[in-house]
């Protein structure tokens, strides 16, 4: 596909930040502000305690956040958000067992013209239950997840969920019994990233993204199994599944060719692996696939990363 | 079994060799560790190469000749080469080395 | 051009038809039926296609644009009617097609328990694209209620999918525990509750009566009296052959078609692959063998020699989060011995299955990371009695874990220098790779890393693979032995890099998978240690070739040559005489070289010592005719009698030989010196020639004439003799520092060039300091090592420890 042609989409998220403890406070390690430079500014000056704005609410809760409306709100950073057009923002926190090693920031403008989903789903009484997403324009969808729960093994959340493993999902908008998946479809949601977050307390939390051809979270999504069960005591990932605009299918049938395999310290996965923390790289083509921007989080489990996501926008 | 003192533990050098002339030929005392030795015959089954002036690695030595590779525990070729040196019981007291004179007497019990 | 007809287009013959295309695109004129309306696509990623995890469009193998570009007539949707193998034609719904070869294709189909209600619809198997259409669209139904008959690998998938599509599923399966063909019950225990966790209900032991509806499958019925309603029921009990084609075409078939080790049915230029096929009594239902068909088949059709043979199988489910591996046969039987390994709070058991020392069978579960190497185990016959203990722990336990092979290259700073040539620092090439410059070449081009001498190119690659991770792929160098996976140019560098100095420290701090080295690496790792810390490390006669550590050449009989050095050819009377009595004391044979001097030969390895004293008392020195080293500066005799002869050759070659002898190089080195261009001495196929002119001394180098022949390239034209000697030994102490141990120069230069020797030998600072280096060097290695060992003390090494003999005598 046309480089160029990628370029002129507008994309879901416009900025992504990651805040890490250092002491007992939270402090921006990297961030993507796009052309965001004043919101950067006033960024850059600033740091969260523990409950504090909502880096600190994700951190002092244990749990992801998504906080709609900032006016009024908690959030720090009201001012700067409101001139560069941002309404929205999702916490993610990264445990490891009960130590925060990071959290992931994403901020959202209110637009009519930008469609896609981040939502947090949660446990109650043996189902999972939408605990808040933002959708952009996706207004009927909104309704629709709002008034869906999931049971184990269904759907993006349940799968999920039952399998304690990030999943990626095709063609969101056919074929699944929920309402979701029409209203998905009349969305133009394609491509659906769901991962598990793990917090200190016995809960269970589901992140999804759901992308939109038109407005996309992400024109690449790639999922890295690093469990010592899969690749063994080697510290390294192999990549599980994957998909690319341009390069199409990013799986190997493993009757053909062993999977993508990295090394710690090797690439931008490897960096994650190396220094237990989520990555932004932007700006860095070369590094990238071509691509603007590199996110890649990763997802502990018993006191190692397990798993790590990555997407591309 | 008759222990034979042929010499002391340092008259080999480390991950060397040295030679004894037996009856049953010549019998190569090689050191593969600080304590370690093995004895074998010093004949390369492939061209005779003396395996006594071959490299000791590990628990084994070297051809000189053409790199056949034999492990001293078994006297077996490594590898895709086939072949058997014999080897001979020997071991170590307080730094001497000791040799089965049975095994290499053609007046063995045999 | 013959014509072939395949009838099927499944992943056997589709591999086949790549095979074909690939080795000779022209052989066949290829005409492909397939009663499905498209063509190939890789079957067996049907599962995560039905639960949305993959997408058709990706699991697509060959496309519209694949059979057209490669000229196959695909007639698709199109079923064969009947094979006249007489006429050789092939009948389709739409006419006939000739064929010199024939193909069988035709796959399996699903078996469908002949129960009551088994033709209702809604009971779909779960075979091809159709089939998970319909379970798709059963899915979309809310509330939907699907039964999957059959707990295999198949029908486990379809569960899982199903589930994850939304419906409530019930697994039947008729055995007591899942996959009981793939899976011991411990396995099986595990896989249910891992199905059971996703909402999947189980049910063993399930015995399918009958299966009824109005119109439609509405229930299924069990023997013990248990009622399923659902909206559709899936099959997957298994597969059986399709076979009807053949077996109406008079083609011999027993279960399935017959085939020999060609793939080659009874009847003359008809064949057959894939799942249709019977190969000594065996079917096959998994693809790994079908590809190995494939493969036989198209040489079979080429005309080349190909056997099938059976082999070991493997096995994985592929559920998103169930890990689970199997292979080999892990019956239980007298003789065999397990090995189990259990971790209930992590959910993971492993088995491992022995005979007489052989792996046999391995099943794991939740844990599959060393499932490959187990399989390999097995495929292989590995004896395993000295692994046992550790086996289960898998590879890393037996070998010792490998080391980080990039930790040291990440941790490097940005301003840390990678090309010592070009002055090129880390930083500078991870910005010419964020900008886009993503391989070797492109580094060179736009930062000039690696693009003199070369010796950083592992290096450069190794910051590529550390910046850009998977989208690199680190060319696999040639490692030194099986004892290292570092190639000889890395070994070499970190030596230098982490002060190595000792052969311990090489193997401890690279991470050697050996405990002492080898025969190949112990003389190249010896040689780069006293080349680069000649003061620091001790020379390892354990670790040199015989001849280097015996100082004479052994003979094909076991006897050694010696042979005294006669500097730049030069010797007297008083030599010749020792020499000729040395021969008759020793009984030894002799040879005049063609170095310019004199061999004896056959003297025994315990006389060595002795025939050297009374060399060494007529005032003759080794010769090192044994050595990766300095051999001769061969001469001609020069300005002093030759009519034509411009300066002093033999002069210069006695002051040669004499400032380089005993220095160790990587491999022999070799020189000569003419008087004039006519080139008596034959210096232009040396490693170093030097020709003598009127205006001085033209200095060549990089010459062969061995099994290469190679006329050497001029290095510099001096003036006086001093700089002749200092270019000579300049150069020879950076082939010492840089080449790759048993690389001549010419090898070594064609690596790096002659351009990049030139321009570090012409900066008069660099020059003088390898020269002072070389210096160092001779100060502790210019000893004659005859007079060592002629000693007492060494030359009793030379003798045997013992003679045991006398003692019997005695």
């Amino acid at each position: 596909m046309d480089t160029v042609l990628d370029a002129a989409v507008k994309t879901f998220i416009q900025v992504t930040e990651i805040w890490v403890p250092e002491g007992d406070r939270l402090v921006l390690a990297t961030g993507n502000y796009g052309e965001l430079s004043a919101f950067e500014e006033a960024t850059r000056a600033m740091s969260f305690g523990k409950g504090e704005g909502l880096p600190g609410k994700a951190w002092a809760e244990e749990r992801p956040v998504v906080l709609k409306g900032f006016d009024g709100s908690y959030f720090k950073r009201i001012e700067a958000a409101a001139e560069a057009g941002l309404t929205s923002a999702v916490a993610i926190p990264v445990f490891n067992d009960a130590k925060l090693k990071a959290v992931l920031v994403v901020l959202c403008g209110d637009d009519e013209n930008r469609t896609g989903a981040i939502e947090v789903w949660h446990e109650a009484d043996g189902f999972l239950m939408l605990d808040d997403g933002y959708y952009g324009a996706a207004r009927h969808f909104e309704w629709v997840s709002q008034h869906t729960h999931f049971p184990r093994g269904q759907g993006l959340p349940g799968g999920v969920w039952s399998a304690n493993t990030p999943m990626l999902f095709r063609d969101l908008g056919s074929g699944y019994r929920f309402i979701r998946a029409d209203s998905a479809g009349k969305a133009g949601l394609t491509t659906g990233l769901g991962l598990p977050i793990p917090v200190p307390q016995d809960k269970t939390f589901v992140l999804t993204l759901l992308s939109a051809r038109g407005t996309p979270i992400a024109r690449r999504f790639e999922i890295w199994d690093s469990r010592p069960v899969k690749v063994g005591r080697e510290v390294a990932a192999v990549r599980t599944d994957g998909i690319c605009e341009r390069e199409g299918p990013l799986w190997t049938d493993d009757n053909e060719e062993p999977p993508r395999r990295v090394h710690i310290n090797q690439g931008n996965i490897g960096k994650v692996l190396a220094t237990g923390l989520p990555l932004i790289v932007t700006g860095k083509p070369g590094l990238t696939e071509g691509y603007d921007t590199l996110v890649a989080l990763p997802i502990y489990d018993a006191g190692e990363i397990a798993h790590i996501v990555a997407w591309y926008v | 079994m008759s222990w034979i003192d042929i010499g002391h533990i340092d008259d080999v050098p480390l991950r060397g060799a040295r030679l004894v002339k037996t009856e049953v030929g010549c019998v190569a005392i090689f050191r593969t560790d600080e304590a370690e030795v093995f004895a074998a015959s010093n004949t390369c089954p492939h061209r005779q190469g003396p395996l006594s002036e071959g490299i000791v690695h590990g628990q084994k030595v070297t051809c000189p000749l053409h790199n056949w590779v034999f492990d001293l525990n078994t006297g077996e070729a490594q590898g895709a080469d086939e072949g058997r040196i014999t080897t001979y019981p020997v071991r170590l007291e307080d730094g001497r080395i000791l040799l089965d004179g049975e095994a290499v007497s053609t007046r063995s019990a045999a | 051009m013959q014509k072939l007809v395949v009838i099927g287009a499944g992943m056997a013959s589709g591999r086949l038809l790549e095979q074909l295309i690939d080795a000779d695109p022209g052989a066949f004129e290829i005409t492909l039926f397939n009663a499905e309306p498209r063509g190939n696509y890789n079957r067996i990623m049907l599962s995560p296609v039905l639960s949305g995890e993959k997408s058709f469009e990706e699991i697509v193998t060959h496309d519209d644009d694949w059979y057209a570009t490669n000229k196959v007539t695909c007639r698709f949707g199109e079923k064969v009617l009947s094979v006249d193998t007489a006429r050789k034609v092939v009948v389709g719904e739409k006419g006939e097609v000739a064929y010199d070869k024939l193909v069988f294709g035709t796959g399996s189909s699903a078996f469908i328990i002949p129960c009551p209600g088994h033709d209702l619809p809604g009971v779909v198997a779960f075979r091809d694209l159709e089939d998970t259409t319909a379970m798709t669209e059963a899915a979309a139904k809310p509330g939907a209620r699907a039964v999957v008959i059959g707990g295999g690998l198949l029908g486990l998938e379809a569960a899982a999918a199903l589930r994850l599509r939304g419906m409530e599923v019930t697994v039947l399966h008729i055995a007591s525990h899942l996959m009981e063909r793939q899976l011991d019950p411990a396995a099986g225990y595990l896989l249910k509750k891992d199905l059971e966790r996703r909402g999947i209900t189980v049910l063993l032991e399930a015995s399918t009566k009958e299966i009824v509806g109005n119109g439609k499958a509405e229930q299924v019925n069990l023997a013990d009296g248990t009622e399923l309603p659902c909206d559709i029921v899936c099959m997957a009990v298994g597969i059986r052959p399709a076979v009807k084609l053949a077996q109406n075409s008079g083609i011999a078939c027993g279960r399935a078609i017959k085939v020999d080790a060609q793939m080659r049915t009874e009847t003359p230029d008809v064949y057959a692959v894939g799942e249709c096929v019977e190969f000594e009594g065996n079917l096959f239902g998994l693809v790994a063998p079908l590809y190995d068909q494939a493969k036989v088949l198209a040489k079979t059709l080429l005309g080349q020699e190909e056997t099938f043979a059976m082999r070991e199988l493997s096995t994985k489910l592929k559920v998103t989060g169930c890990d689970l591996f199997s292979a080999g046969d892990f019956a239980d039987g007298p003789g065999r011995e397990d090995i189990v390994y259990r971790d209930p709070a992590r959910g993971i058991y492993k088995r491992l299955v022995i005979e007489e020392d052989k792996l046999v069978g391995a099943v794991m579960y939740g844990d599959t990371a060393d499932g490959n190497w187990f399989f390999g185990l097995i495929k292989d016959g590995t004896d395993i009695s000295e692994m046992r203990e550790t086996l289960i722990f898998g590879p890393s336990y037996q070998g010792g874990a490998s080391v980080d092979p990039l930790s040291a290259v990440a941790a490097l700073p940005p301003e840390a220098e990678i090309c010592g040539c070009n002055g090129v620092c880390k930083g500078d090439i991870v910005a010419a790779i964020e900008a886009g410059a993503t391989d070797l070449g492109a580094i060179k081009a736009t930062t000039k890393a690696s693009a003199s001498c070369g010796t950083c190119t592992g290096l450069v690659e190794q910051v590529l693979s550390v910046t850009l991770g998977d989208e690199f792929v680190l060319p696999t160098a040639q490692p030194v032995c099986g004892c290292t996976d570092l190639p000889h140019e890395d070994v070499r560098r970190l030596i230098k890099a982490q002060e190595l100095k000792s052969q311990e420290a090489v193997w401890q701090e690279l991470g050697w998978k050996s405990r002492n080295g080898c025969h190949v690496c112990r003389p190249a790792i010896n040689f780069y240690l006293l080349a680069d810390w000649p003061l620091d490390y001790t020379d390892d006669p354990q670790s040199r070739f015989v001849n280097e550590r015996n100082h004479a050449n052994i003979q094909k009989d076991g006897t050694y040559s010696v042979m005294p050095r006669m500097w730049g050819g030069m010797t007297s009377p008083q030599e010749l005489i020792a020499i000729a009595q040395a021969a008759e004391k020793y009984g030894a044979t002799v040879k005049v070289t063609g170095g310019q001097r004199i061999d004896l030969l056959g003297v025994k390895k315990e006389d060595l010592p002795a025939i050297w004293y009374d060399l060494n008392e007529a005032g003759m020195v080794s010769g090192h005719a044994y050595t990766k080293g300095l051999r001769t500066v061969k001469t001609c005799v020069g300005s002093d009698w030759c009519r034509f002869g411009t300066q002093d050759s033999t002069g210069l070659g006695i002051k040669l030989e004499k400032k380089l002898w005993g220095s160790w190089t990587p491999h022999k080195v070799k020189l000569a010196v003419s008087g004039c261009p006519r080139n008596c001495a034959e210096a232009t196929c040396k490693d170093v020639g030097i020709i003598c002119v009127d205006s001085g001394y033209q200095v060549s180098v990089a010459g062969a004439a061995g099994m290469d022949v190679k006329e050497t390239e001029r290095l510099v034209d001096v003036r006086t003799e001093e700089e002749a000697i200092e270019w000579t030994t300049a150069f020879i102490q950076l082939y010492r520092e840089h080449a790759k141990y048993l690389d001549r120069p010419y090898k070594w230069v064609a690596k790096v060039g002659l351009d990049w020797v030139k321009e570090v030998l012409a900066d008069d600072a660099e020059r003088q300091a390898l020269v002072e280096r070389f210096d160092i060097s001779q100060s502790v290695y210019q000893k004659d090592p005859w007079a060592e060992r002629a000693e007492p003390e060494a030359a009793r090494r030379f003798q045997p420890l013992a003679d045991l003999t006398l003692k019997a005598a005695e």
